[in-house]
């Protein structure tokens, strides 16, 4: 596997090993881009920071919980609502951010007392909510602010508060990435092991590295519960805090973003001897095979295979109506992390597409190893790009869309490509059979977009023709699709709810799971409340 | 079985991991090695139509779990798989395993393998 060379980084030789094109017959021994350095002086990086990687990311999901930034307005304001990681309970972790607005003064002679100030006061106005986690950020980091301290004080006067000191400032590695590693140790370290849960059911998972992206965590939650299984907690989508307190106490934990989570579920099979099984939420073969694995797991694979009979039989149709439309679509996967190796064999198999690119912002070796392992020989796979380098990649690979976040989707969209924003999302939740069939749709819908086939003209030069009249996407898609598949009565496309997710919050308020209990094994139903807020006793 | 036939055999079951498996990536060589041996040992023993359950620990379960998987995929994607005899099963599935800690480890370029702490 030869680097790949881009012209507009010649100046800068060092980006030299941070690219590769995929050879047929070659490994990953020929070559490997290199991952999670730091970003080489006169490169514009994409990445976010390492405060931005603990907060945004892992930390905010909570949802019973204040996020207050401890340093300028800007770091929470910055990163608030751009991620649509949203909760069963109101949406308070999206509705709020709160900053204690360090300024200069502070700098010069400290932040603590007013730190402590700002702490009491959004406890106050907000006496519903019994937990908090504070982020360190690079001025109160420099300054030396002592937040551990300040937090047990405040503790001491409000004995039923529990404050998460994250110290996580942005500068604490080279990427988001760093910052994804230091919440996990941290919360691990200060918070794991403090809870005695209430068990329900003889099966018992943590369901790590999810984060509930437009509901994704709902999606996943149903087929868990539909199998009786209890989800002790959830790191962090749509999770408790003091459910997170409880994670020691699982079986099993079940791996989904193994980028910005492996760390904790390390650290716990070594601390807890709790087993860590890597997952694959996306795609119906592969959300099948974790299903079926969990299934083994616990015995209960006839559980498994029976949700998998029923979502294909749902979901499989509207797929296939899709992937019939799919077929030969070029593809720039350009994701943060995980979804480049989650994705990109699924896209190829189950839809058709091409994936002509991989990258990733802050991702390690490890996941270039598998995201270029699943992708296709001829794909150029590159780590942190700056901007240059991705606009020469879509000039020469001439993608029908980029499937990336906001920063890089902008410019993508000015050079005529269209993207899909496959961080907060377009219309998720992308996860699960039915979250699948929903990314699909969104794809087609982008790339057979019959609004934006007219920015290819330009109206200064070109000619526009005058004779063409109204277009659909499905008269631009089907032109060479066969009278066979266009007129099947089983294909169709998406039939199911503009959202999702209240669908599924109704069946969780109609209670109809059922688990088996942990010491007969008798299966039965479990109330609502045990479910949703069971009981934690602190434990020393 | 032939050596060459074999390791094309052993090529279409790397390839499978390759595009579905998770469980060989974890981030440390120590880590990729134990996954190895404890998954593949299993994969073949299921294989085999042998015992693939060493005791009753949750840790034991998980690696049986990834392998009962990992066999009804290499049956349902090979189908020669299951017409193999059990000397053959053997012979591929140690040359995977070899070359699984071949690519994975030994000669991985992925430079925190190394890396003492998690």
């Amino acid at each position: 596997m030869p680097y790949h060379q881009f012209k507009v980084s010649e100046c800068i030789p060092e980006r030299l090993h941070h690219a590769v094109d995929k050879g047929a017959d070659e490994d990953l021994t020929d070559a490997l881009p290199l991952g999670y350095l730091n970003t080489i002086p006169g490169t514009i990086s994409e990445r976010g920071c390492a405060y931005c990687g603990a907060k945004h990311v892992i930390g905010t999901p909570m949802k019973d919980v204040i996020h207050l930034s401890h340093g300028p307005v800007g770091c929470t304001y910055d990163t608030w609502q751009t991620k649509r990681y949203i909760s069963d309970d109101g949406n308070f972790q999206l509705k709020y951010t709160f900053a204690s607005d360090v300024k200069e003064s502070n700098v010069v002679f400290g932040a603590e007392k007013m730190l402590k100030k700002n702490i009491i006061e959004a406890f106050k106005a907000f006496p519903q909510i019994h937990n908090m986690n504070i982020y360190s950020t690079c001025a109160t980091a420099l300054i030396g602010d002592d937040i551990n301290a300040v937090a047990e004080d405040v503790m001491a006067e409000m004995p039923d508060k529990k404050i998460f000191v994250c110290n996580s400032p942005g500068f604490a590695g080279p990427s988001q990435s760093g910052g994804h590693h230091k919440i996990n140790l941290q919360f691990l370290n200060q918070w794991v092991g403090t809870g005695e849960p209430e068990i329900y059911s003889k099966h018992v998972i943590n369901y790590i590295g999810e984060y509930n992206i437009q509901g994704d965590q709902e999606i996943m939650r149903d087929y868990f519960l539909r199998m009786g299984i209890q989800i002790l907690a959830t790191f962090t989508g749509n999770g408790r805090f003091d459910d997170l307190r409880c994670i020691h106490k699982a079986q099993l934990n079940v791996l989904e973003c193994a980028r910005s989570a492996e760390y904790i579920c390390d650290e716990l099979r070594v601390r807890y001897g709790i087993p860590r099984m890597d997952i694959d939420g996306f795609g119906f073969e592969a959300t099948a095979d974790s299903l079926r694995k969990i299934g083994y797991f616990f015995g209960i694979e006839d559980k498994a295979e029976q949700i998998i009979a029923e979502e294909y039989a749902r979901w499989k149709p509207e797929l296939d109506w899709y992937a019939a439309r799919l077929q030969g679509v070029k593809m720039c996967l350009w994701p943060g992390g995980s979804k480049l190796w989650h994705w990109s064999h699924m896209l190829k198999t189950e839809m058709g597409i091409n994936v002509v690119s991989v990258y990733t912002k802050f991702g390690h070796q490890g996941d270039m190893e598998k995201g270029v392992s699943r992708c296709e020989p001829g794909t150029l796979a590159i780590d942190d790009p700056n901007e240059l380098e991705s606009v020469e990649a879509m000039y020469e690979l001439k993608p029908d869309l980029i499937m990336t976040g906001k920063r890089p989707g902008e410019v993508a969209k000015k050079i005529r490509i269209p993207y899909l924003n496959v961080h907060g999302y377009h219309n998720g939740p992308y996860k699960g059979f039915e979250g699948w069939v929903r990314l699909a749709r969104d794809i087609y819908n982008c790339v057979y977009s019959p609004a934006h086939s007219l920015v290819h003209l330009d109206i200064s030069k070109d000619e526009i023709p005058t004779d063409k009249g109204f277009a659909t996407r499905e008269s631009l898609s089907d032109v060479n699709l066969s009278d066979e598949i266009k007129n099947s009565t089983e294909l169709r496309e998406y039939t199911g709810d503009y959202d999702p997710i209240p669908r599924l919050r109704k069946k969780m308020e109609e209670n109809q799971y059922t688990f088996p209990d942990p010491v007969t094994g008798e299966w039965r139903q479990v109330p609502l409340d045990t479910i949703l807020k069971g009981k934690i006793v602190d434990v020393e | 079985m032939e050596n060459k036939i074999a390791q094309e055999k052993m090529a279409q079951l790397e390839w499978y991991i390759s595009k579905h498996c998770l469980w060989q990536y974890n981030s440390r060589g120590w880590d990729r090695l134990i996954q190895n041996e404890r998954i593949l040992t299993k994969t073949k023993q299921l294989l085999r139509g042998e015992n693939a359950k060493d005791d009753d620990t949750i840790a034991d379960r998980y690696y049986w779990s990834e392998a009962m998987s990992l066999q009804g995929a290499f049956k349902r994607y090979f189908p020669w798989v299951a017409e193999t005899s059990k000397e053959d099963i053997a012979q591929i599935l140690d040359l995977l395993k070899e070359r699984m800690d071949h690519t994975m480890v030994h000669a991985s370029l992925n430079q925190e393998l190394v890396k003492e702490k998690y």
